[in-house]
């Protein structure tokens, strides 16, 4: 099914995810799925070491840590010059079901859409209910600033068309990124769909110190206002 | 500080504009005429329509670091950008080997 006659890429931006990178890779893998990038953000772990050492997996490395947005752009466009046609994107630290991959492409496969969304909220259950009212409120603000309503407009889960991921241009490098994104959908008139997506709270995920909390929420919005008025 | 600017506007050096030129005169060229003349404040006061002499200068002050961070916050944002740029590059050279 996958990888037939459009080359599927996934990528996978990962920062200090040594103790799970590699399940994450063999389960993306096991679902038949060979184009893989992993980006590693300037790690001071083995994340790049254990990436390196499975097969059929693209190790890119930054040198220093510049964040997620950064790295999610530096795969999409490695993915870009390997000649992908359609390039997902998936966390790195597990939260992610590689098994609704197939969901996220089949609308990208069959020409009805140039961007599918993984959506958390469409479907809610096992959410803790501080990430649903943080999701809310950036779905309120990327709205208002960037005139597009989308249910999870913070999910790095996303699946892209060569044609979208050729338009889309972001600059943001942190976490700002994903609501990015939202933006230049709207700019360049690209067709969307939201796809539920369940997603894995473990307590590695929910340990993590570089994940999204409401200091980082501000930071956010901060640079989204700025990337207007500047 | 007017004299600094000036032959570094002339002798071309990188990052001089004339704009920086003008704006390093009306600063620093504004501060000298304040120094020997300060009743040309209420002057400046009356034209924008602020009673108090004092209140022009203040606010004036504050509208100058306004700029200023303004002016610091967008070069921080070019260098990041600039930064990112180069870790991509030199990230995707393993690419184009």
């Amino acid at each position: 099914m996958q990888d037939q006659a459009q080359k599927i890429f996934i990528v996978i931006p990962a920062f200090n995810e040594e103790a799970v990178i590699e399940s994450v890779i063999r389960e993306i893998q096991n679902h038949n799925y060979t184009h893989l990038i992993v980006v590693d953000d300037g790690s001071s772990d083995k994340t790049a070491e254990k990436s390196a050492s499975l097969e059929n997996v693209i190790t890119l490395r930054h040198k220093i840590n510049r964040g997620k947005g950064a790295a999610t752009k530096t795969g999409i466009e490695a993915a870009k010059l390997l000649d992908a046609d359609i390039i997902v994107t998936i966390d790195g630290d597990g939260q992610h079901d590689p098994a609704n991959i197939k969901n996220l492409i089949k609308p990208l496969l069959q020409k009805q859409t140039d961007v599918t969304l993984g959506t958390r909220l469409l479907d809610s259950a096992g959410m803790p209910y501080y990430k649903i009212i943080h999701n809310k409120i950036g779905n309120f603000i990327t709205w208002y600033l960037f005139g597009l309503w989308v249910t999870d407009s913070q999910s790095g889960f996303r699946a892209y068309s060569r044609k979208a991921a050729e338009k889309i241009n972001t600059l943001g490098d942190r976490y700002e990124y994903e609501s990015e994104v939202i933006r230049e959908i709207y700019i360049h008139k690209l067709t969307f769909q939201e796809i539920p997506i369940n997603v894995r709270y473990t307590d590695y995920s929910m340990n993590k110190s570089q994940k999204q909390n409401f200091c980082n929420g501000i930071k956010t919005v901060g640079k989204m206002l700025w990337k207007i008025f500047a | 500080m007017l004299y600094q600017g000036t032959t570094n506007f002339f002798k071309g050096k990188s990052g001089q504009t004339l704009f920086k030129l003008l704006v390093r005169y009306i600063v620093w060229g504004g501060m000298i005429v304040v120094t020997f003349f300060p009743n040309i404040t209420f002057l400046i006061a009356k034209s924008v329509g602020i009673i108090d002499n004092i209140n022009a200068v203040i606010l004036t002050g504050f509208l100058l670091i306004f700029l200023m961070i303004f002016k610091l916050l967008s070069a921080i944002e070019r260098l990041e950008q600039g930064v990112s740029e180069l870790t991509r590059k030199e990230a995707l050279k393993e690419i184009e080997k």
